[in-house]
């Protein structure tokens, strides 16, 4: 490919091991965690300025990493990544004083209307140039590596010219990003696609991946949905094992958005989590 | 046959170099073309572009539309118990062909509309007319606090603000 190499901007975290995405709902659950090391926070939800959460503050205090995750910059848009919301990134990421910082690849809106959620690109190398030329935008911004999320999605486009798996090493490669791998999204694609979710974790660059996010979901109608707000089921837990074979990530976290359980079952979905990867438990 | 790139102004074209050439070589509608057809099916109710999956396709339109009345229901918790169970269905027919504008102007929308109806729910009146009396929502852009006194009446539910203080002086 004749371009100008991106920087790559890698860098292997220390070994966080098992973290959790923070939500205002489970702050108080999140600040008693003996053993956290790493928590995530949608970067959309935290003022650039001004004080944090007293609960996310608490984490930064006792020197939690917490990466922000942005969710509503639509890297994959074919138009240009907007300025005042890489901004607003960008000093989130200052503010957090974080390493490194995530979004996905994905889009939510297009000519000007919201999506109000993260849709899928078509595998095509029209749309890898588009998040390439976006995380460059971005990387002009926030100094630290950018780590990229593939998403789940319950439809795909047509005429795809790349795999899944070419399709995501392409992108990094290109952009010198570092990959978030979601390994529900990986379940739930595979099994909504009934396809092997091996086959795409023997296929990308495990060696990039800067960490895992593991979540919940549940069959509605013969399809699998990537909630957020059911428990992980065994067969995601079972995927962090085969990842861990291969390759264990520096952390993996738990991603819970909604329909919050009660403390114990939070507890047990984190030590699963530390079970198969075999990172100790931080409850 | 070319095709257009919003993305590509002389920067990007430097930047992408080869990729993007080969890109808008292939012929088809554009990645922009693509990507707000399948937004206004998604949000419009524009039919779903080709190739794609229709019932798949539905399936994510009816998740969208149940995850936005999730969060319509946190910022606007009374609208939302004034359906009850019926909450989610009723959220998702109002919002079927609304993209949405953020949860809070979501709700405020709906709420707005129940009220031109007649049908908002008893229940959900004071939550309204005391967002009606502490900001000022023009229905189009962001809602900004109000500066000066306000007195709001929304189905049958009475709210004031003075100097940022709202209270409610009667409920339905």
């Amino acid at each position: 490919m004749a371009e100008t190499p991106s920087p790559v901007r890698t860098k292997t975290l220390p070994s966080y091991g098992v973290g959790i995405g923070w939500r205002p709902e489970i702050a108080g659950y999140v600040e008693g965690l003996p053993g956290l090391r790493f928590a995530e926070v949608v970067a959309e939800s935290v003022h650039a300025h001004g004080d944090l959460p007293p609960g996310l503050q608490a984490l930064l205090d006792r020197g939690v990493t917490v990466i922000p995750h942005g969710v509503r910059l639509s890297l994959g848009g074919a138009e240009p990544v907007d300025g005042d919301r890489v901004e607003h990134f960008a000093a989130v990421a200052e503010r957090l004083n974080a390493p490194l910082v995530s979004e996905h690849i994905a889009f939510v809106r297009a000519g000007g209307v919201e999506a109000g959620h993260l849709l899928p690109l078509p595998r095509s190398r029209e749309a890898v140039d588009a998040v390439v030329a976006n995380v460059r935008r971005l990387g002009e911004s926030v100094s630290v590596p950018i780590a990229l999320e593939p998403i789940a999605a319950l439809f795909d486009w047509p005429d795809d010219e790349l795999t899944e798996a070419q399709f995501i090493t392409e992108i990094l490669d290109r952009s010198g990003a570092m990959l978030l791998l979601d390994i529900a999204n990986v379940y739930a694609n595979a099994r909504n696609r009934g396809t092997d979710p091996l086959d795409l974790l023997d296929h990308v660059p495990l060696d990039r991946v800067a960490y895992v996010h593991v979540a919940g979901g549940a069959e509605h109608e013969g399809l699998y949905h990537d909630t957020h707000t059911d428990a992980v089921p065994q067969p995601v837990l079972d995927l962090v094992t085969e990842l861990c074979d291969r390759h264990r990530p520096p952390a993996l976290m738990l991603e819970r958005d909604g329909d919050y359980p009660a403390a114990p079952e939070l507890t047990a979905e984190l030590d699963a989590i530390a079970k198969a990867s075999g990172y100790p438990t931080v409850t | 046959m070319t095709t257009h790139n919003s993305a590509a102004d002389p920067a990007d074209a430097e930047a992408t170099g080869e990729g993007g050439a080969e890109a808008t070589g292939r012929g088809g509608p554009s990645l922009a073309a693509r990507q707000t057809a399948l937004v206004e099916a998604l949000t419009a109710g524009r039919s779903v572009p080709e190739g794609i999956d229709g019932s798949a396709f539905e399936a994510a339109r009816v998740a969208l539309l149940r995850k936005r009345a999730g969060e319509v229901a946190r910022q606007w918790p009374m609208l939302a118990a004034g359906f009850g169970n019926r909450w989610k269905r009723e959220f998702a027919t109002w919002a079927a062909t609304r993209p949405t504008q953020g949860s809070l102007r979501d709700g405020w929308d709906m709420a707005r509309s129940l009220v031109a109806r007649g049908e908002l729910p008893a229940v959900a009146a004071a939550e309204l007319a005391e967002r009606e009396a502490a900001w000022h929502y023009d229905g189009t852009t962001a809602p900004r606090s109000r500066r000066t006194p306000a007195l709001s009446i929304k189905a049958g539910a009475l709210a004031v603000q003075l100097g940022g203080r709202v209270h409610v002086l009667r409920r339905p």
